[in-house]
Order: C-alpha cells, then sequence, then structure tokens
C-alpha cells in the first residue's frame, strides 16, 4: 500500500514541479529522493508486515511477502535506473518533470499489477502502466521513428486493452460465481465451461501482448528502437517484469488447477518467442535493435515460469525480474553514451573506456546466462521449475539450445569491443565520475546476485 | 413472446446492422453516424438490464460527447472514399479467414453453452443512482480513486504531446 500511495503522490509533486520549477536538474533530484523514500517505505512494509496507509479495500489488494518483495525489486531497479540514466531523462525533451512525473505513475501501475486481488484492478493497473509509456514513446517528438512507434504502440496497445477486457467479461459471465476476484474464478480440478476457456484464451493473448511474446510481438522491435534510449531501458525491464508478474499470479489463483488446459498454448507462444527473439536478433546491425529482438528472446525464457506455474517458477521470476532489469539496464546506460549505435560503433571500446567496456561485458554476459553472473541463477531457476513441472520436458533442452544461440549475438558486441580496431578517432563523450560509479555498482550487483542469489530470494521467506 | 423479448431482438437486430453498416460505408462521417446508432442500440440493452443511469450516460458521453469529437476529427482531417489507401488484397483474405475462424468457434461453443442467469437483474434497484452511487463510495473505492491516476497520466500526456515547444 506504502508504494502505491507514495508513487502517485510523488508522480503529482513531481507534475508540479515540472509546471513551476524553473530548473532542469531539480526533477531528477526529487524524482531520487522520493523514490528512495519510497523504496524506504516498501522494504519495511515487507519487513514489519503492515503499511503506513490503512483502510478498507474490501479485499480488492493482497499484500503478501511474494508480491511486497516484487515491489521492492521493481523500484530498486528504477532508483537504479534513475541514478545512472537520470541525466539522459534530462536531455530525452523540454518536459522533464512530466517525463518523472510519468515514470511513477507507471511505478504505481506496477505496484497495482503486483498485488491485485481482483480482475478490475488488474485492468486499472495495467492501463496506468501502459498509458504512460505511449507517452514516453512519443516523447521526442522531433524524431518521426518516435512518432511512429508512440502510433504504432499505443493503437496496438488499445486494442489489446479491448481483448483483455473482453477475456474479463467472458471471464465474469462464465463463472458460476459471478466474480472479478481471482480466487472465485478458480472452478477447481474439472473442464473449464466454454465462456471462461474464451476468458483464458482472450487474457492470454493480450497479457502476451504487454509482455511482447510471440506470435504477438510484432510492436516491439519498432518501439523499442523508435523510443528515446533511456525510456527503452525503462519499459523492456520493470513493465515487462510487471507484465509477467501479473501473468503469473492471475493463472496461478485463478486457472491453477486448470493447467493441462491451457498448458499447450503456453509450451506454443514459449517456442515461438524463444525461436523468434533468437533467430531474428541474429541478423541486426543495430544493438539497440538487436537488444530489442533479445528483450523478445528473454521474454520466452520468461515465460517458462508460467509454462511452470510452481514454487521454483515463483522464486524464478523475482530473480529473472532483477537480472534481467539490471543488466538491460546497465547495457542501455552504456548504449545511450554511444555516438553510433551499430555493432561497428563499439569497435575498440575497450581502449578507449576500458571499464565502461567491462562493465558492458558483465551485462551481456549476464544477458547470455554464463556462470557467476545474475543470468546464468535466473535461467537455473527457470528450467529447474520448468523440469519440476514434469510436462514436456523437453522444452528444457529447446530453451537450452537457443540460449547457445543467444551467446552468439551478446558476444559479438563483446568481440567488437575487445579485438576490433577502432576505425578512425573519433570525439568519445566524456563520461562522469557518477556514471562509471553506477556503471561499477551494477556490474558488482549482477555478479554477487549471481554468486549468491539468496540476497534476493531470502527476503521471501524471512 | 413477450414484450422483453421483442425489444431485445429489434435492439440487437439494430445493433448488429449499424455495426456491420458502420464497417461497410465507404465514408467515415456515415461510419461515425452507424456508430452513434449501435450506441443508442445498447443504451436500449442497458435499460432491459435495468440499468438506467448506465444507459443515460452512455448516450451522454459515447453518443454526445465522443461522437462529436470524433466527427470533428473526421471533418477537419477531410477524409473521403478517394484518399483512402489501396489495401492489401491478401492481407484483407487472411483477415477474413482469421476473423472467420473465430466466429465459428465462438458459435459453435455458444452452442454446447448452458444458460444460467446468475443475477437476477430484471427486478430490484440494482441500476438506480442512488445504488450505484453508494457501491461506487464504498465498495469500490480504491479502484475509483485510483483510476485518477490515470486520468492524470493522459492529461499530462496530452500536455506534453501536444504543447509546443
Amino acid at each position: 500500500m506504502n508504494a502505491i500511495i507514495l508513487t502517485a503522490v510523488f508522480g503529482v509533486i513531481l507534475m508540479f514541479i515540472g509546471v513551476f520549477a524553473k530548473s532542469k536538474t531539480l526533477p531528477r533530484w526529487v524524482a531520487i529522493g522520493g523514490l528512495s523514500l519510497t523504496l524506504l517505505t516498501a522494504v519495511q512494509e515487507m519487513v514489519a508486515g503492515n503499511s503506513f496507509f490503512r483502510f478498507n479495500h474490501h479485499e480488492m489488494l493482497r499484500f503478501e511477502n511474494f508480491n511486497l518483495l516484487f515491489i521492492v525489486i521493481a523500484l530498486a531497479v528504477t532508483l537504479i535506473f534513475f541514478l545512472l540514466s537520470g541525466s539522459e531523462i534530462e536531455k530525452a525533451g523540454p518536459h522533464v518533470g512530466e517525463y518523472f512525473a510519468l515514470i511513477f505513475f507507471v511505478l504505481c501501475g506496477v505496484s497495482l499489477v503486483a498485488t491485485f486481488n481482483t480482475l478490475l484492478m488488474l485492468f486499472i493497473g495495467v492501463e496506468i502502466m501502459s498509458i504512460p509509456l505511449y507517452i514516453l514513446t512519443g516523447s521526442d517528438k522531433r524524431n518521426l521513428k518516435s512518432n511512429e512507434a508512440a502510433l504504432k504502440y499505443f493503437l496496438m496497445g488499445a486494442f489489446s486493452t479491448g481483448i483483455m477486457l473482453m477475456g474479463i467479461t467472458f471471464l465474469y459471465g462464465g463463472n458460476s460465481n459471478a466474480s472479478f476476484f481471482i480466487d472465485k474464478i478458480n472452478i477447481g480440478v474439472g473442464t473449464m465451461p466454454v465462456l471462461m476457456a474464451f476468458g483464458v484464451l482472450f487474457i492470454m493473448v493480450s497479457l502476451s501482448f504487454k509482455v511482447s511474446a510471440a506470435p504477438f510481438h510484432f510492436w516491439t522491435p519498432d518501439v523499442y528502437d523508435g523510443a528515446p534510449t533511456v525510456f527503452t531501458s525503462f519499459m523492456s525491464t520493470v513493465v515487462k517484469a510487471a507484465g509477467f508478474f501479473a501473468f503469473i499470479r492471475l493463472f496461478e489463483h485463478s486457472f491453477g488447477s486448470v493447467q493441462d488446459q491451457w498448458q499447450r498454448l503456453v509450451l506454443f507462444i514459449t517456442i515461438a518467442t524463444l525461436l523468434v527473439g533468437n533467430i531474428t536478433a541474429v541478423f541486426q546491425q543495430s544493438v539497440k535493435r538487436m537488444l530489442a529482438y533479445s528483450s523478445i528472446a528473454q521474454a520466452g525464457f520468461m515465460m517458462l515460469a508460467v509454462f511452470a506455474l510452481n514454487n521454483k517458477a515463483k522464486e524464478g521470476i523475482l530473480l529473472y525480474a532483477a537480472a534481467y532489469s539490471l543488466a538491460t539496464i546497465g547495457i542501455f546506460g552504456v548504449l545511450t553514451k554511444m555516438n553510433d549505435f551499430t555493432i561497428d560503433g563499439f569497435n575498440g571500446l575497450a581502449r578507449k573506456q576500458p571499464l565502461m567496456a567491462f562493465c558492458a561485458t558483465v551485462f551481456l554476459l549476464s544477458l547470455t546466462g554464463v556462470p557467476l553472473t545474475a543470468g546464468f541463477q535466473s535461467k537455473f531457476f527457470m528450467l529447474m521449475a520448468a523440469v519440476e513441472n514434469g510436462h514436456h520436458i523437453w522444452l528444457v533442452i529447446v530453451a537450452v539450445l537457443f540460449a547457445a544461440v543467444s551467446a552468439y549475438y551478446y558476444f559479438r558486441v563483446i568481440q567488437a569491443m575487445y579485438f576490433k580496431a577502432p576505425h578512425q578517432e573519433e570525439e568519445t563523450n566524456e563520461l562522469s565520475s557518477s556514471f562509471k560509479l553506477m556503471l561499477g555498482i551494477i556490474a558488482g550487483l549482477v555478479i554477487l546476485i549471481g554468486i549468491y542469489p539468496e540476497l534476493i530470494l531470502g527476503w521471501l521467506y524471512h | 413472446m413477450n414484450i422483453t423479448t421483442l425489444l431485445f431482438i429489434l435492439l440487437s437486430v439494430m445493433a448488429v446492422g449499424s455495426a456491420v453498416m458502420m464497417i461497410t460505408s465507404k465514408s467515415p462521417v456515415h461510419s461515425v453516424l452507424w456508430l452513434i446508432v449501435v450506441f443508442f442500440a445498447i443504451s436500449g440493452h442497458y435499460i432491459l438490464l435495468n440499468a438506467q443511469f448506465l444507459a443515460i450516460v452512455n448516450i451522454i458521453v459515447y453518443a454526445g460527447a465522443i461522437m462529436v469529437l470524433f466527427l470533428f476529427v473526421v471533418m477537419l482531417m477531410n477524409l473521403n472514399a478517394e484518399t483512402e489507401p489501396v489495401k492489401n488484397y491478401r492481407l484483407q483474405l487472411v483477415g477474413v479467414l482469421s476473423g472467420g475462424a473465430l466466429l465459428l468457434i465462438i458459435i459453435t461453443a455458444l452452442n454446447k453453452m448452458d444458460v444460467e442467469m446468475p443475477i437476477e437483474l430484471k427486478t430490484g434497484d440494482t441500476g438506480l443512482i442512488k445504488v450505484l452511487g453508494l457501491n461506487l463510495f464504498k465498495n469500490y473505492v480504491l479502484p475509483f480513486e485510483i483510476s485518477s491516476v490515470l486520468f492524470l497520466s493522459a492529461m499530462i500526456g496530452a500536455v506534453v504531446i501536444g504543447k509546443k515547444d
């Protein structure tokens, strides 16, 4: 509850700062301060188990350790994102305060999506999460690609919202309790009523769209490529992880008992996502676009959690959210400092910026899933969850094969940085020492979680 | 056949018929007008379901405000049938096939369904504004308040996108 209310309040405060304050750097510091405060109260709520704000919400939200831990992860990752790339947000356009306000509103939506107990709150949460993103995508108004991305994202997002609403309607009409509460929708073991099957299908489609799982991924490359790079790094991490979190919670509580009836569909989506993401990423020349496809590929791995839907999967998605978000925010932070987004633009970076190249290597290794990095642990948890689930074990082999494919395109960047000479002596962007420090801290966190995942998972059972 | 069933059938035919007309009309202005007819038919359905307030709001907000806005946009952009881009024939075919498949499955599934009426809608004061207001500010106060964040972000979006730099 703390996170939901404080993010909304700080969003409003930042909105007014954007209107009245002339300073360009003030919004960033207010945002960092506000987010730190929100994070502290969220941790307090998780540890102590009670919120500062109490009122009767009629069981529409549910605060368990699992949900609260996800909120803490999302807030912490966003704080790191602010500290690393806050100055880039200031360069994105003239409305700095508003950008920060919109990010806070997204966080409010993320907190709702993490704690919803009824389909109504799920819907509102998903909408609060998406609408600010459409705006952030189009914030670079002079850039045609940004405009195109925003329009595409908005139209397709609105369409998928419509599908989700239709699914919710079917579920409401299909369950004999006529209820929006996710536990009451659960019909227990048996064959799903026809209307409910439609509801499950439609909600699956719209949530797959939100997390950019194939075959509903077509918007992803254009939107991630067209949006300003800072905002891409935010929406491909925290928001995507929140989408998966909603996916898992809804399907566990409402449709967990009839898993055998929809598992095949998830199996198909998982394999399609892994296939499309990994194979297309191989052919990309622009690193930004490659990262967009790689985020589809990572979504394929996260789909394994929806497929398995057991305790390991729930631990895994928390770990994956942290590991994938940290590494992606780091690599996008590096990308914002590059003049040239093509892979050739990274040539010889290790000679010009040894620290940045090293950190980028750590992030890319983590995304690949090399041992001793957080990416390895999270992928390991996902695969273990799929094995424990027991159905369709061959999916694990497919996933491992595609992880090997992903090594090809991630290592191409590493190879360019370390083994290729820079073609000409061009001016490199001067890096501030705080940026270098943050980059080092993120790389350290990635390795720390990789060695000691209990750092995150320990909170689940304290 | 009592009057409710008759009304239901009439309104349904009206809604579906004008929805089809809306899609097939060449001129965008006609499409918008047909859509208004759809909204009126749906409002009729709301009244049949004993949701009077919803019916009125549906007419005021959708048929009134939003569709007038639509009309303005259509007229400002000066869209007409000649400037409409030629659509890919193959794409249309795929669309018809997939949409038709979905329709077929829904129809077959609906045939198998046993109809039951979980909530009594025809009597009582469920749809009255007093009941609605009490519900909204008692049981549903959290979603009601939280949706203000949604509208606020939409407003900020309008400013960020629409304002001249």
